[in-house]
C-alpha cells in the first residue's frame, strides 16, 4: 500500500487531528502572552537579561530535543517502519541546534559557561520527564503531537520573536540565529509533519492520543517559559 | 424548547448607494496623504460602494434610532405589531450615553408597550441580540420577537471629530489604527423577525443553534472608542480625565482598530469553527451557503491552507456576501446579509445557512446555523 493510498483512506481521521491540533496551538498561543517574559516581548519592553535568560533555559530543553526524538524511534515496530526514518532523519536534523544557541548566548553578551553549566528549570525538568516516559512507551505515535508543539513553536513564533528581540534590543544576527533559523526553516518540518500524521493516524484512539499528547507539551512548554531560572 | 423560527426580514439603508470616488464628500477631507490611505484600504476591502446617513454638509435627517426603527417598521408591514413582544436591539454606538438604543427604537417603531433589551458591542452585538431574541420565543415568554442592528458611524468620521486633537499629526493625517475604519465603516440598518411558527406561505428560516464567545481572557481591547491610550498602551477611559473637553483634545472620542491584533485573532476565530465542526454542529460540506461577516479574499493564504488541513474549508462558491456593494454595516451586516439572501429566490427549502460573525473589539467570535423551511413562492 502506497502512503497516499493510507491518506485517502484515513482523510477524516487526520483532519479530525488537524482540527484539535489547531485548538491546542490557539489556547497555547494565546495563553504565551500572559507568560511574563513573552507579555514584555509583546509590549517592546525585553531587556538584555531576560534575552540571556530565556536562551540559557531554552538550551538545556533542546539538547535533549533529538536523544527522546530518537528513543521514540527506537520504540516504533515494524509497522511504523517509514514513520521511525522520518522521526531518525528529524533527530539528526536537529541534534546540534543546541549549539547555535550556545553561540547566540555569546553573541548576546552572556558568558559561555553559565549556559553550559546551567541546570534544567522547573518546567524544563516536567517537559523533559514526559517526553523520556512518552517516547518509551511501545509505538509512541502521540509523540507527533509533541512535535506539532514544538515544531510549531518553531514556525510561527520564532521569527517574528527574533526580529522583535533583535529590534529591542539592538542586537547583530549572529545574537538572534537560533530562533531566526528556526523561522526560516521550520515550514518544511511542517510539511513532513502533514505527511508523518497521515502515515500514524489510521483510528480515532491514535487521533486523539496524538491531540493529547500535545495538550500536555504546550501546557509543560509553558510552565517552561514561567519558570525561567527556577531550578 | 419551543422551535423558533426567522420569518420575516428587512432593511433601511439611508439615500443612494456612494461610490468610492464620492465617499470624501460625505465622511470629510483631512489631507491628501489621508485619502491616499484611504484609496489603499479600498483596494484591500474591495467595498465599491456604500450608504451614508450624514449629509456631505456635515448634517443629517437620521439618528441610528431612526434607521433601526425604519427597518422594524418593515417587519410591521408584514406582521401584526400586537402579536410582538420583544425587542432586542445591536449597535456600536447608541445616539446617546443614556437611555439604551432599544428604547429610541421602540419609540421609532410604531410597537406598543413590549419588553426590551439593549445589546452594545461591535459586529458581534448583532448576535448577541438574536440570540437573546429568539431564547425569549424558545422559552415561551413571546410568540414574536424582533432582533435589529443598526449603525450610523459615518458621523464620527467628519473631520470636526479630529481636528485640534492629539490624534491628527501635523501633515493632517491619522494614525492607521484611526484612519482604518474610515474608509470602512458606513451606515444603514436590518432587522429579523423571529416566532414559534414557520411564515403561512413562503421561505421561513429554522433558528437550529447559535454559539456566542468572547476571549477577552487573552486578548487586550482591538477596536476601541472613548479611551485614551498612554504610551504604555493602556487604556484610561474618557471620563477618569479632568473633563470631557480634555478627554476629546486627547484624541478619546475617535474610534481606533488595530490592524495587526486583527490578523492575531483570525485563527482564534476558526479555532472556534473546528469547535462546533466537533461538537457536530457544523458539517462544512453539508453546508449551502455561508454567510460571513468578512470576506474569503482577506483569509490570508496560511488560514486558507490550515482550515482546509482540517476539513474546515467551505469552497467560495457557497460563500454569499453583500459587503462590496452594501458596506461594512458593523451591528446591522449579518441580518443585511439574511435579508438580501431571503430576497434573492436563490433559496430552496431544505438548505442549511451558515452565519459566522466575528468581532474584534475584544475578540468574540459567533456562529448561527439555520435551516429553510416552507415553500419557494
Amino acid at each position: 500500500m502506497t502512503a497516499i493510498a493510507i491518506a485517502e483512506d484515513n482523510r477524516a481521521l487526520v483532519e479530525r487531528t488537524h482540527r484539535g491540533l489547531a485548538q491546542v496551538w490557539i489556547d497555547f498561543e494565546s495563553a504565551l502572552v500572559q507568560v511574563p517574559v513573552i507579555a514584555r516581548l509583546t509590549a517592546g519592553k525585553l531587556r538584555r537579561e531576560d534575552y540571556l535568560s530565556l536562551l540559557r533555559n531554552l538550551r538545556q530543553q533542546v539538547v535533549e530535543g533529538s536523544r527522546w526524538i530518537s528513543r521514540a524511534a527506537s520504540n516504533l515496530g515494524p509497522e511504523h517502519e517509514e514513520l521511525r526514518s522520518l522521526f531518525v532523519r528529524h533527530a539528526v536534523a536537529e541534534h546540534r541546534d543546541y549549539r547555535m544557541l550556545e553561540k547566540n548566548y555569546v553573541a548576546a553578551g552572556g558568558v559561555l559557561e553559565d549556559i553550559l553549566g546551567a541546570q534544567k528549570n522547573i518546567g524544563s525538568e516536567a517537559l523533559s520527564a514526559f517526553m523520556y516516559q512518552a517516547a518509551s512507551k511501545p509505538d509512541p505515535l502521540g509523540m507527533l503531537g509533541a512535535m506539532f508543539v514544538i515544531e510549531g513553536l518553531g514556525e510561527r513564533l520564532a521569527l517574528p520573536w527574533s526580529q522583535a528581540i533583535k529590534a529591542q534590543l539592538d542586537l547583530d544576527n549572529e545574537a538572534v540565529s537560533f530562533l531566526a533559523y528556526h523561522g526560516a526553516n521550520d515550514g518544511d518540518h511542517l510539511d513532513m509533519f502533514d505527511h508523518a500524521l497521515a502515515l500514524a493516524v489510521r483510528d480515532i484512539a491514535t487521533a486523539d492520543d496524538v491531540v493529547r499528547h500535545a495538550r500536555i507539551v504546550a501546557r509543560l512548554y509553558r510552565l517552561q517559559l514561567e519558570e525561567l531560572d527556577h531550578v | 424548547m419551543q422551535p423558533v423560527y426567522v420569518t420575516a426580514t428587512a432593511q433601511c439603508l439611508p439615500g443612494a448607494p456612494v461610490g468610492n470616488d464620492r465617499m470624501a464628500d460625505y465622511i470629510g477631507r483631512l489631507s491628501p496623504e489621508a485619502e491616499r490611505l484611504g484609496r489603499l484600504t479600498l483596494r484591500q476591502n474591495r467595498i465599491r460602494s456604500r450608504h451614508y446617513a450624514i449629509r456631505p454638509d456635515g448634517g443629517s435627517d437620521w439618528t441610528v434610532a431612526k434607521l433601526a426603527g425604519t427597518a422594524v417598521r418593515g417587519l410591521l408591514d408584514q406582521v401584526d405589531a400586537a402579536r410582538v413582544g420583544f425587542l432586542a436591539s445591536a449597535t456600536t454606538q447608541n445616539d446617546l450615553l443614556v437611555p439604551g438604543l432599544a428604547s429610541g427604537v421602540h419609540a421609532e417603531s410604531g410597537l406598543p408597550p413590549i419588553e426590551l433589551a439593549s445589546l452594545q458591542s461591535v459586529c458581534a452585538s448583532s448576535m448577541m441580540a438574536f440570540k437573546t431574541a429568539a431564547l425569549q420565543v424558545a422559552a415561551g415568554e413571546h410568540a414574536a420577537a424582533i432582533a435589529v442592528g443598526a449603525e450610523f458611524s459615518s458621523r464620527y468620521f467628519r473631520p470636526g471629530h479630529y481636528h485640534g486633537t492629539a490624534t491628527m499629526r501635523a501633515d493632517g493625517t491619522l494614525p492607521g489604527d484611526a484612519e482604518f475604519l474610515r474608509w470602512t465603516l458606513s451606515d444603514g440598518a436590518a432587522a429579523l423577525l423571529i416566532e414559534d411558527k414557520p411564515a403561512e406561505r413562503g421561505l421561513s428560516l429554522r433558528i437550529d443553534w447559535i454559539s456566542l464567545r468572547s476571549f477577552a481572557d487573552r486578548f487586550a481591547p482591538c477596536m476601541t472608542g472613548g479611551a485614551i491610550r498612554g504610551e504604555d498602551g493602556s487604556l484610561t477611559p474618557w471620563s477618569l480625565r479632568e473633563g470631557a473637553p480634555v478627554a476629546a483634545a486627547a484624541g478619546a472620542f475617535q474610534l481606533r482598530q488595530d490592524v495587526e491584533a486583527l490578523h492575531r485573532m483570525l485563527p482564534v476565530w476558526m479555532g472556534e469553527f473546528m469547535r462546533l465542526v466537533d461538537e457536530g454542529r457544523i458539517d462544512p460540506n453539508a453546508v449551502d451557503w455561508f454567510l460571513c461577516h468578512f470576506s474569503a479574499h482577506s483569509l490570508r493564504e496560511e488560514m486558507v491552507k490550515l482550515a482546509t488541513r482540517a476539513g474546515c474549508m467551505i469552497p467560495e462558491e457557497r460563500w454569499f456576501t453583500n459587503i462590496y456593494e452594501k458596506g461594512n454595516v458593523g451591528a446591522a451586516a449579518i441580518f443585511l446579509m439574511i435579508d438580501d439572501l431571503m430576497r434573492s429566490g436563490r433559496l430552496e427549502p431544505g438548505q442549511r445557512i451558515l452565519l459566522a460573525v466575528p468581532e474584534s473589539g475584544q475578540c468574540i467570535m459567533a456562529y448561527a446555523g439555520l435551516t429553510v423551511v416552507g415553500e419557494k413562492q
